[in-house]
């Protein structure tokens, strides 16, 4: 008992639908975004809904969906703001640096005097696929975090979370505030109810411009990686063991 | 075996739709969502009804009317508008004109002008070049994506204000008597059983002061609810199944292409087309009637056997197919249309209703002008706080009176002169109908739906892909953007006890490879169905599912 | 002539594969103008005896910082002593990896001084006054090239991809304190549960076994075990398939909602190749496919098929492979 409000960010990011083919740019370092379909970072998506479930068992509490680029960000926070997100920053840049500092630095500036009690990102969104702005953040700002989170409990003031690592787990504590990355399965992200889109449209969306440093890390150039050559069958039955046995040692060089 | 062979009646195995389910008589939820107007699917014919009327209602709020604030909604089962849109397609822009008189021809989301086009009729592989027939001279049209100008429209009516809901699917009608008073979406997150899994969301009912059924292509909820409302056409709606591709080519397409003949049998109605939305990006596709008279006729495969003629070929080689899909088409016609498109409360609008023409293969126009002809009734109707049947009924007047249906009535029987005549007297009938405008033959030609026509079961012809030029059906699949979850409860209602040469039947039908036969037995995989509807009409049921199930095309 | 800084990873007291590969690719950096490798060890007592086979990796100076606070990861105590250590010492480059412990620091690092840090790094090269790396984006489905400037330029490696190589150095042990008191870290780590049975993570296998319906039952994925167990560094996977009906538990699951995995070697054992586990192992570096359909779409995707009756196949392959891999 003892509901206590809880306040809440999470950063959130626009990503692009990974299930297409995707096509390089005329500058030759970015992508041809023509036809590309754009959503919330699924785990970002895990993030908004651990911050709601947090929030929903305080009773009471504000959770801030924040987004740094370009005016397209404002649907994906509209997104978050329809899972049940309270209301919505959009920091406005032309376009998402890759460095992860610049991020960093940016939302950090943007969540400095915002007394949250928790501030959650997803572990990696999968386009740039560097996963490291929350623990700048944190660094940043100077609050704990722990990241890859899989497991979470918070209660009176403190956390206690599981982090997945390779055939290993850790349990770590933590006192609140502190920054976290979400990882997958520790929850599953709710649908936007229609009711939920409905009210999503209501809730105040704030722009303003991003405060962003100069990149130290660049994208020089994209390339799209070689078609496999075809491959071929062997042979049959296990007569074709010693043949593939010498071609994984002699080509593919894999034994 | 001695004396006749063995025929298949497709009818005999297809359970009846469930109208308990689409149709639902019981109050709505007291939390259900208030909308106004309601368009079930976000397809040019919903969004055109949805942009017109918000143009109506902002013109009366303008000139101080008493409508006040109307709310509007598109409910579309697809995760965005477009991913369930799929047309050749040759756009005439009249509609866009006339729902955009501001914007010019180059502001429309069409790819190029028509200029140069070409028919061929194809034996054994081998194209022969014929003269444009009449009903397909395209010239002043448009080569356009159906995906494309969806998501175009769908951006219209989302700045005007229009409450877009993608991944929403409608799953039934909910009706107070005859009256219908709202929809009521489908649940997501069931468990392969059908009990809520993870993610459960239960169904949302959303009133509705009107709604109208842009549900496209062989839709079960206009059919369950003309079939319980008792509305008859002159002729039963038919259907042709149209199985298309996108390529990246290396040689550039300078016209449209258009053919008659092979790979098709002769006995069966439909052709080809190949057009370019850019020199170097070509929609190619075969059409083919669903009265088709052999058990294992396969479109997948016709297609495939298509591309490997030199016409096609020459284009095809050494590129690249992006994007592979399939639907439906009524092919009724004029005489196919439902005598009454409108009841308490609802409208129906688009392919739904039937409003194709056949010979032009044209719909996309048809469809937005009839829903804004729905649109402009809507707007009457809630001017005078009366959505009943009587007012509703100037939706039809407004259809009737326009070249919807003179374009329809023209080449009423252009159709139906090839279903059982074949593909050279058939076209010499069709020649006769374009040439006296409709007058002869006059009259009716009857005909029967899909499911009665009875087919003969021949063994399959063997068809290996190659990988480059021609594709499994599973290889088909993945280039649709179908990533339904595996684990999806099936939305298809089978009937009891199907014999093997009927799942033979079931197998060839379908383009997405839903159905396999394991030795005698078939096989559903629902998660590959990419709703083009063609199991509905000979074949299992296909009833709504999940939301954000089923293909994702981009430039279909 | 540029020194570089290699973390020298470790877990409960041993090191990871990860710290010699961090070694490795430090060493052909140093080595490209001349410079030295300093490995940075952190860990609970009796972690120096670690320090020679960083030395016999190449490197040239091997800081130990070995207290008690350090008994489990300490990430706040880590992240204080190796950034005052990569800030005194003028180095270049620090090369970290992209394992769950890496990627939490390297970031935190990064952020206290003020550089960037680029993860999943593929290659890593000096140019000019730039690092220049490699970075897989978007799944694996495009490449990139990306320019650092700053220094040190932070780089966590994809794991796998610069194998341990032997080159030994002095490896003098310098030792060094932590900043402050380890134990008043604010996130603290209470315990390190070990997987079962020492399985390999999906993620890091180079190589993986995959099995699906063809086994035709649960008891049969004893077949796909004892061929991953031949190898010797194999992770057993499974479709869809197979997960959803109870035969492997979900976290097998290779495939579009599963694991996306990308190892140097891919073995699928009895499956056809269904378009979502395509989606989730079509990166493998060598696919080898084994099926009794000849038309099985997997054998489009497959680098090198086998068709014929699995049971046959496989148990012929282990013991194949259990000969080729003798005294590896």
């Amino acid at each position: 008992m003892g509901a206590q409000r809880v306040k809440i960010a999470v950063c959130i990011k626009r990503v692009p639908d990974m299930d297409v083919r995707f096509k390089i740019a005329g500058d030759g370092a970015s992508l041809d975004e023509t036809g590309v379909k754009f959503d919330l970072n699924d785990f970002d998506a895990w993030a908004v809904e651990a911050a709601l479930q947090i929030k929903d068992k305080a009773g009471q509490g504000e959770v801030v969906a924040i987004s740094l680029g370009p005016t397209q960000v404002q649907e994906t926070i509209r997104k978050a703001l329809s899972m049940g997100a309270d209301r919505g920053v959009h920091l406005q840049a032309d376009r998402i640096p890759f460095d992860g500092f610049s991020i960093a630095s940016a939302l950090a500036t943007e969540l400095k005097d915002g007394g949250y009690d928790l501030i959650f990102f997803g572990k990696l969104s999968p386009d740039s696929s560097n996963g490291v702005t929350g623990p700048m953040v944190a660094e940043i700002l100077g609050l704990p975090c722990v990241t890859a989170i899989s497991k979470l409990d918070i209660s009176d003031g403190r956390g206690t979370a599981k982090r997945e690592l390779e055939g290993a787990q850790e349990i770590v504590e933590f006192p609140l505030p502190a920054v976290l990355t979400i990882d997958e399965g520790l929850n599953t992200a709710r649908y936007p109810s229609l009711k939920g889109i409905m009210a999503a449209k209501k809730k105040p969306l704030e722009i303003k411009p991003a405060t962003l440093n100069t990149p130290q890390v660049t994208i020089e150039k994209l390339e799209l990686p070689q078609d496999r050559a075809a491959g071929r069958i062997v042979g049959e039955g296990s007569a074709a063991v010693p043949e593939l046995i010498r071609l994984l040692q002699t080509e593919a060089k894999v034994l | 075996m001695a004396g006749r062979a063995l025929r298949v009646l497709p009818a005999k195995h297809q359970p009846p739709l469930p109208a308990d389910k689409l149709l639902v008589r019981e109050p709505l939820d007291p939390e259900a969502v208030p909308m106004d107007v309601v368009f079930v699917g976000g397809g040019p014919a919903g969004l055109a009804g949805a942009i017109e009327l918000t143009r109506l209602v902002r013109a009366d709020q303008e000139a101080g009317g008493t409508l006040g604030e109307i709310q509007i909604a598109v409910l579309e089962k697809a995760s965005a508008l477009g991913e369930h849109s799929l047309s050749g397609a040759i756009t005439n822009p009249v509609a866009f004109r006339e729902l955009f008189p501001d914007l010019t021809d180059s502001d429309f989301p069409f790819r190029a002008p028509v200029k140069e086009e070409r028919v061929y009729f194809m034996a054994g592989g081998r194209a022969q070049r014929i003269p444009t027939p009449p009903t397909m001279q395209n010239h002043g049209f448009y080569i356009a994506s159906l995906s494309e100008m969806v998501r175009w429209l769908g951006e219209k009516a989302e700045s005007m204000g229009v409450n877009i809901f993608t991944g929403f699917p409608v799953q039934s009608l909910v009706m107070d008597g005859e009256k219908v008073i709202g929809v009521r979406t489908t649940p997501s997150g069931l468990s392969r059983d059908g009990t809520p899994g993870s993610g459960f969301t239960p169904p949302t009912d959303i009133s509705a002061r009107v709604t109208v059924l842009s549900e496209g292509t062989r839709g079960p909820l206009s059919q369950a609810w003309m079939n319980a409302a008792g509305i008859k056409s002159d002729n039963p709606q038919i259907f042709a199944l149209g199985v298309k591709e996108i390529w990246e080519t290396k040689k550039p397409l300078d016209a449209i292409i258009h053919t008659l003949g092979w790979p098709l049998p002769n006995d069966a109605f439909g052709g080809s087309f190949m057009y370019p939305l850019t020199p170097n990006l070509v929609a190619l596709g075969i059409v083919v009637g669903m009265d088709y008279q052999q058990t294992t006729l396969d479109v997948h495969v016709l297609l495939q056997q298509l591309k490997t003629s030199p016409l096609f070929s020459e284009y095809l080689a050494g590129g690249e197919m992006v994007e592979w899909g399939a639907k439906t088409i009524p092919e009724g016609g004029y005489h196919g249309l439902p005598k009454k498109r409108y009841g308490d409360g609802l409208m129906i609008v688009g392919d739904a209703a039937g409003f194709v023409e056949v010979a032009s293969l044209k719909g996309v126009h048809y469809a937005m002008q009839s829903g804004m002809y729905a649109a402009r009734a809507i707007v009457d109707a809630l001017k005078k706080d009366d959505v009943s049947e009587n007012t509703m009924a100037r939706y039809d007047a407004l259809v009737d009176a326009s070249y919807i249906t003179s374009d329809l009535k023209e080449r009423r029987n252009m159709r139906l002169a090839f279903q059982g005549s074949g593909l050279y007297v058939g076209g010499f009938k069709a020649t006769l109908m374009t040439l006296t405008k409709g007058a002869f033959p006059g009259g009716k030609i009857d005909s029967e739906p899909d499911a009665h026509v009875e087919r003969d079961v021949v063994p399959a012809e063997g068809f290996v892909p190659d990988g480059k030029l021609t594709f499994s059906k599973l290889d088909a699949n993945f280039k649709s953007g179908n990533a339904t979850r595996d684990d999806i409860p099936s939305h298809l209602i089978v009937g009891q006890d199907i014999p093997a040469e009927v799942a033979e039947l079931y197998v060839h039908m379908c383009p997405a490879g839903v159905y396999e036969l394991d030795r005698d037995r078939l096989v559903v995989s629902p998660a590959n169905c990419i709703d083009c509807k063609a199991t509905d009409v000979i074949g299992p049921r296909w009833t709504p599912r999940e939301g954000e199930s089923g293909p994702k095309y981009r430039l279909m | 002539m540029a020194n570089i800084f290699a973390f020298a990873e470790a877990r409960g007291g041993e090191l990871r594969k990860v710290a010699l590969e961090n070694v490795t690719a430090a060493r052909k950096l140093a080595d490209a103008t001349g410079g030295e490798v300093h490995a940075l060890l952190v860990g609970g007592p009796g972690i120096a005896s670690k320090a020679e086979q960083l030395g016999q990796h190449g490197a040239d100076v091997v800081l130990v910082c070995e207290h008690d606070g350090f008994t489990q990861y300490n990430p706040e105590a880590t992240t204080a002593v190796a950034a005052e250590r990569m800030q005194s010492g003028g180095y270049r480059a620090a090369v970290f990896s992209t394992s769950a412990q890496g990627r939490d620091l390297a970031p935190r690092i990064a952020a206290r001084l003020g550089v960037g840090l680029v993860t999943d790094v593929t290659a890593v090269e000096l140019n000019g006054d730039k690092v220049v790396v490699k970075h897989p984006m978007n799944i694996g489905k495009v490449m990139a090239t990306v320019s650092m400037s700053g220094t040190p330029a932070l780089v966590a490696l994809r794991p796998n991809t610069y194998a341990p190589a032997q080159n030994a150095k002095a490896g003098r042990v310098e030792n060094v304190a932590p900043i402050g008191d380890p134990s008043t870290a604010r996130v603290v780590v209470k315990e390190l549960i070990q997987g079962g049975k020492g399985k390999l993570d999906l993620a890091e296998a180079p190589v993986i076994v995959a099995g699906g319906r063809g086994l035709k039952a649960a008891e049969n994925f004893k077949l796909v075990e004892e061929l991953a167990d031949a190898f010797g560094n194999a992770a057993v996977g499974a479709t869809r398939a197979v997960t959803d009906d109870g035969w492997r538990p979900h976290s097998d699951q290779i495939g579009q909602t599963g694991r996306l995995v990308s190892p140097e070697l891919y073995i699928a054992v009895g499956i056809s190749g269904a378009v979502q586990h395509l989606a989730g192992m079509r990166t493998s570096k060598t696919i080898v496919a084994i099926n009794k359909d000849k038309d099985a779409p997997i054998f489009k995707v497959a680098d090198y098929g086998i068709v014929g009756d699995v049971f046959e196949i496989v148990p012929a392959l282990t013991a194949a492979v259990r000969e080729a891999r003798k005294g590896h």
